[in-house]
């Protein structure tokens, strides 16, 4: 990691540390959530890859837009939601982003450009495309990251948006969290070849990068970012990370496609909130005491927010038939 | 007043709106110099540019999409899809992502696209050119569906498509690009969701969308030449529906036939017919008789395909039949 | 013409760029066309001389017209001069000019039939013909029968002869509906030129295979939900109609047959005989009344000591209820029942136009248009029982009055008329003397 600017930007990395922090709480109180049976539906957990959310989102503006995946909080928390309407989102209440009718695979946070998750895998491709033409058209200089995993990289939609996308030079960033498993498959059983090389076949510059690795994953953003509001996008990141839950919450016996060794060994040695502590406290930004009152503060945040969510009330039965079309006018 | 075709109307619409609105612009293949196979859109990169009127390459899921996203985020999109039976094609963009957005939001996301394109048989294109899909996209909560039956309507609806704020997909018939109409030299729009009465009468109503609304007219003033009253209605809008209107004719006249161009089965004439059963039962002096296309592929070969749409003696031979008060099926 | 644009239907020569007569090369442009959108020239699809160029610049010519022919030797090329479009000259000779009108196709009247023998018409060319007459007879390999026109108008042209045999779906008349200048009767060879593979109108409605009455097995009566709700609304059973012999299913329209048959009835006097079925049964009414029984008893003592004529006393009420039927119905004939329990009923026609000593039993058969039911003899004082194709005036006692019931139906009287009638009758039994002068 890069000791020079560490003094000089300690602050943003506090920040990033705690946001890491953050998503991490989010999860494990939403696995309780869900494994408890408070909380219906489908759920997926990002634990493990929080590197790649916050170095991105870190680098982004309020007004720069991202599109996500049903493995989105990780991704709504980076870019800047709060805990107390996520988990209202989750349980399906009325305070909750979308007044709980989007629910965990679909939280859109648009007042922080969060333009939402999508459950199709590869869904959000043309949105995310579609926002850098809009900027564009529009002479506004925001940057679109479109987060998406391996398992995405099979759907056509993504082969036709990145031609238009380098035909047009669209300020979009393609962000493929390669967390080597497509639901309950190895990636080398589902994608041929590079999946870097397949951008490259458009003329997008493509880069891989270590996905637990908080900082290498800011500065290349920040680079990417920086260019990509010049006219100079788009471009391809290949984030390599592990998620340390299954496909979703209630995937307990995964054996047949991961060992337990591979995923002990992640988590002993390459978690990203760990390491990033470690080297914080090494480079004299935080003490480990310092770092363990924000870990403290954000659990007590995450669990105060899942009980001011479990008491809120759902929404009346009459906002079923409400927001099916926008109002005119 | 002058007659322009409906191919003009559509034109112009588009670029009144371009001029009024710069967050408009218009994707899809071959939209710009070529101005479409049906030459539709000519004239418009001229004026507008290249920038606004965005040729594509041909990846339809690909720009629906685009647009999507493009539409969340402060402009408005129309898409211009070459021929409806490339909705099929579009279907994840359109019905999972555009219909669903503002829904799964709760309201803070909005989707502001035009999705225009054709339907319509008889132009010897076979069966992936020919198709009527207008049904399909309207069984799905969140999408808005337009059906012009002229150029008159044509332009009006299409500008009343643009400034809404949903996702709407507007059909034309891709026979009556050349038919000329009356279209006033100003402004208007229509209203989505207002029924059009096309023709007054007291026998039995005729419910016609899009290309079949002229059919409906053939047959009233065939049925006109026997005594018989038809009225013809044209709902302009399927979703939203004006079933008001529909109604009101219905407990009038006792009778209805509903024609429509998509495949009789599981299409928008049982639906509507549906509808008068439900709501106009106690009024209803014979069964509500649906006219679709056939439920084969379009066949391609001109005396197979004639077959398979409804015809202005069609359905004039089946309200003479209501009228008679004939068993259309045994009991 | 070629179709050079999508939506393009017609495309104007703008010139020609070869002359009859010329030599000409495949990819060699003949002639510039404007569409809509643009002027393109036309190129030559063969080698060749240019030859019967038949559209002249500045027409507009509908696609898929032919515009010139190239020829393979310069001799063939007429000294055609350019001439305008339609003006070609007759190549064939031209197929007979069918009217404009309701075609008559052979009709498909058996399950496997391919033809049908036309025996004979019943309509000659020209002449006027109504939907519901017969145009010719037709015969099948099961039999004859007679099919009529299908549509109102005029024999425009028959297609087929007497004793022609024609393949189902082929047209054999068709019927205009102004009166033809120039009707036709065509010989056995013209029919094949009418069989011609024209597209059949698409939706052509499946052959009307329910024109006979239809009646549904549980013997429910078919209606629109529209000639139910009116028929309710006003009272109507739709079940005269069955029994009355029309053709089911009912619609607005048999309403007004149906009001034709109840006033139809009533007038007559003469309600339906034979036995209802349970679906005729109108909304039942029943009307009660009281009478004191001392103006019977002394009228007939009076009768008996005055005039030594000794009456039972439903001779006396089958006057007093005809008097007061015909008063209150305002009908011309009325055929009295008069039963007593356990008795058989008897006949009386028109007991108010006989002397009370001369009411003689009917037995011509003819159905009652009102019953009289005398329960005075037995403990019952009234009774309401199953439906009856006349209205039952019941005469119980109960102390000092007879009591007076009377059952009817919508069907049978008014409800104004049913109160006028037992009013007259009870009136009539309180004061016989007075009415009896």
């Amino acid at each position: 990691m890069n000791t020079a600017k560490a003094r000089t930007n300690s602050e943003d990395y506090l920040r990033m540390y705690r946001q890491m922090v953050r998503i991490r709480s989010f999860e494990d109180n939403a696995n309780q959530l869900y494994l408890s049976a408070k909380m219906p539906g489908l759920t997926h957990m990002y634990s493990g890859e929080e590197a790649v959310a916050v170095g991105i989102c870190e680098a982004l503006r309020v007004t720069d837009k991202i599109t996500s995946t049903h493995r989105g909080h990780g991704h709504c928390v980076a870019k800047g939601a709060e805990f107390r309407q996520m988990f209202c989102e989750l349980l399906g209440k009325e305070e909750g982003y979308c007044r709980g009718k989007g629910g965990s695979m679909h939280i859109a946070d648009q007042a922080n450009g969060n333009l939402g998750a999508n459950a199709i895998v590869g869904g959000s491709m043309g949105i995310a495309t579609g926002a850098a033409l809009s900027a564009k058209r529009l002479g506004r200089d925001d940057v679109t990251v479109c987060f998406f995993g391996d398992g995405a990289t099979a759907q056509g939609l993504m082969y036709e948006v990145m031609n238009m996308a380098a035909l047009w030079k669209l300020p979009v960033i393609y962000a493929c969290e390669n967390n080597l498993y497509g639901e309950y498959t190895k990636v080398e059983e589902t994608a041929a070849g590079s999946i870097t090389a397949r951008a490259e076949a458009f003329g997008i510059e493509a880069f891989t990068v270590d996905g637990q690795d908080v900082l290498a994953v800011n500065d290349l953003t920040q680079k990417l970012v920086a260019r990509a509001r010049k006219g100079e996008g788009p471009f391809f990141v290949e984030l390599m990370t592990y998620r340390y839950h299954g496909h979703h919450v209630g995937d307990i016996n995964r054996e047949y496609y991961r060992s337990k060794e591979e995923e002990a060994d992640w988590k002993a040695n390459r978690d990203p909130i760990t390491n990033f502590g470690k080297w914080l406290a090494t480079e004299g930004i935080a003490t480990d005491a310092e770092l363990e009152a924000i870990r403290a503060e954000v659990k007590a945040d995450a669990a105060a927010a899942v009980d001011y969510a479990l008491a809120a009330k759902y929404p009346d039965t009459s906002e079923v038939g409400m927001h099916v079309y926008a109002a005119n006018g | 007043m002058r007659d322009i075709t409906l191919s003009k109307a559509v034109n112009e619409a588009i670029a009144e709106e371009m001029r009024r609105d710069p967050t408009i612009f218009l994707i899809g293949e071959d939209v710009a110099e070529a101005g479409t196979p049906f030459k539709v859109l000519s004239g418009l990169v001229e004026e507008f540019g290249p920038e606004r009127i965005i040729d594509t390459p041909i990846a339809e899921p690909g720009f629906m999409g685009i647009a999507v996203g493009a539409a969340m985020t402060g402009s408005r999109p129309i898409v211009d899809l070459m021929f409806g039976d490339f909705l099929f094609l579009v279907m994840d963009q359109l019905c999972n992502q555009a219909a669903k957005t503002h829904y799964m939001s709760g309201g803070k996301l909005n989707v502001p696209l035009v999705l225009r394109t054709n339907l319509g048989a008889t132009r010897r294109s076979a069966a992936q050119h020919s198709q009527s899909l207008h049904a399909l996209v309207a069984h799905i909560p969140g999408l808005k569906v337009a059906m012009p039956s002229s150029a008159y309507e044509a332009k009006g609806l299409m500008k009343t498509a643009i400034r809404d704020n949903n996702p709407v997909v507007i059909f034309e018939d891709k026979l009556m690009y050349n038919d000329k109409s009356p279209v006033p030299e100003g402004e208007y729009l229509i209203p989505f969701g207002q029924a059009n009465i096309k023709r007054e009468g007291t026998d039995i109503t005729l419910i016609g969308t899009s290309s079949m609304v002229q059919v409906a007219e053939r047959a009233a003033e065939l049925l006109a030449a026997e005594g018989i009253s038809a009225e013809v209605i044209d709902p302009r809008t399927i979703v939203p529906l004006d079933e008001e209107t529909i109604l009101r004719s219905v407990r009038k006249t006792s009778r209805a036939i509903v024609i429509d161009e998509g495949h009789q089965s599981y299409g928008i004439t049982g639906e509507i017919a549906s509808r008068i059963m439900e709501k106009a039962f106690y009024h209803l002096d014979g069964p509500v008789i649906r006219m679709g296309a056939m439920d084969v592929p379009v066949p391609f070969s001109p005396a197979l395909e004639d077959v398979t749409v409804p015809t202005p003696e069609g359905v004039a031979e089946n309200a003479r039949r209501l009228m008679r008060g004939e068993m259309f099926h045994a009991a | 013409m070629p179709a050079l644009g999508m939506a393009q239907e017609t495309g104007l020569i703008v010139s020609w760029l070869k002359q009859p007569g010329d030599a000409v090369r495949t990819g060699e442009a003949l002639m510039e066309v404007e569409t809509d959108k643009a002027v393109m020239e036309v190129e030559a699809l063969a080698d060749g001389f240019l030859s019967d160029v038949r559209a002249a610049p500045g027409e507009s010519v509908p696609v898929g017209q032919v515009v010139a022919m190239i020829a393979d030797s310069a001799d063939v090329v007429p000294a055609t001069q350019i001439r305008p479009v339609g003006t070609e000259p007759a190549a064939a000779a031209a197929p007979v000019a069918l009217p404009e009108g309701q075609n008559i196709i052979m009709p498909a009247l058996g399950m496997a039939q391919e033809t049908g023998r036309v025996v004979s018409w019943a309509k000659v060319p020209g002449e006027a013909v109504a939907a519901d007459d017969v145009l010719l007879e037709v015969e099948t390999d099961k039999s004859t029968m007679e099919v009529p026109a299908g549509h109102d108008g005029f024999v425009a042209a028959l297609l087929a002869e007497a004793g022609q045999d024609v393949p189902v779906g082929d047209v054999i008349a068709i019927i205009t509906a102004s009166k033809p200048d120039a009707p036709i009767q065509a010989r056995a060879a013209a029919h094949s030129a009418v069989s011609e593979p024209t597209p059949v109108a698409p939706t052509a409605p499946a052959p009307h295979r329910a024109l006979e009455a239809v009646v549904a097995p549980d013997g429910r009566i078919l209606a629109s939900p529209k000639a139910r709700r009116l028929a309710a609304e006003e009272g109507l059973d739709l079940g005269r109609l069955v029994a009355a012999g029309h053709k089911q299913p009912f619609h607005v329209t048999d309403l007004e047959t149906l009001r034709n048959l109840s006033v139809t009835q009533v007038d007559a006097s003469i309600l339906p005989v034979s036995a209802a079925p349970a679906t005729m049964m109108h909304a039942a009414h029943q009307i009660g009344a009281r009478a004191p029984l001392a103006g019977t008893i002394d009228f007939l003592a009076r009768m008996e000591a005055e005039a030594g004529i000794t009456l039972p006393p439903d001779t006396l009420w089958a006057r007093f209820a005809a008097e007061a039927y015909r008063a209150a119905a305002g009908v011309a004939e009325i055929m009295v029942e008069v039963a007593a329990l356990g008795a058989d009923p008897r006949r009386i026609a028109n007991p108010d136009r006989a002397r009370l000593s001369d009411q003689s039993e009917d037995t011509s058969g003819r159905p009652a248009a009102l019953i009289l039911r005398d329960l005075t003899a037995s403990p019952i004082t009234t009774m309401r029982v199953g439906p009856s194709t006349a209205p039952i005036l019941s005469i119980g006692k109960d102390g000092e009055s007879y009591l007076l019931t009377l059952d009817f139906t919508d069907g049978q009287l008014s409800e104004d008329a049913a109160i006028a009638f037992i009013t007259g009758f009870a009136g009539r039994l309180s004061e016989p003397l007075l009415h009896m002068i």
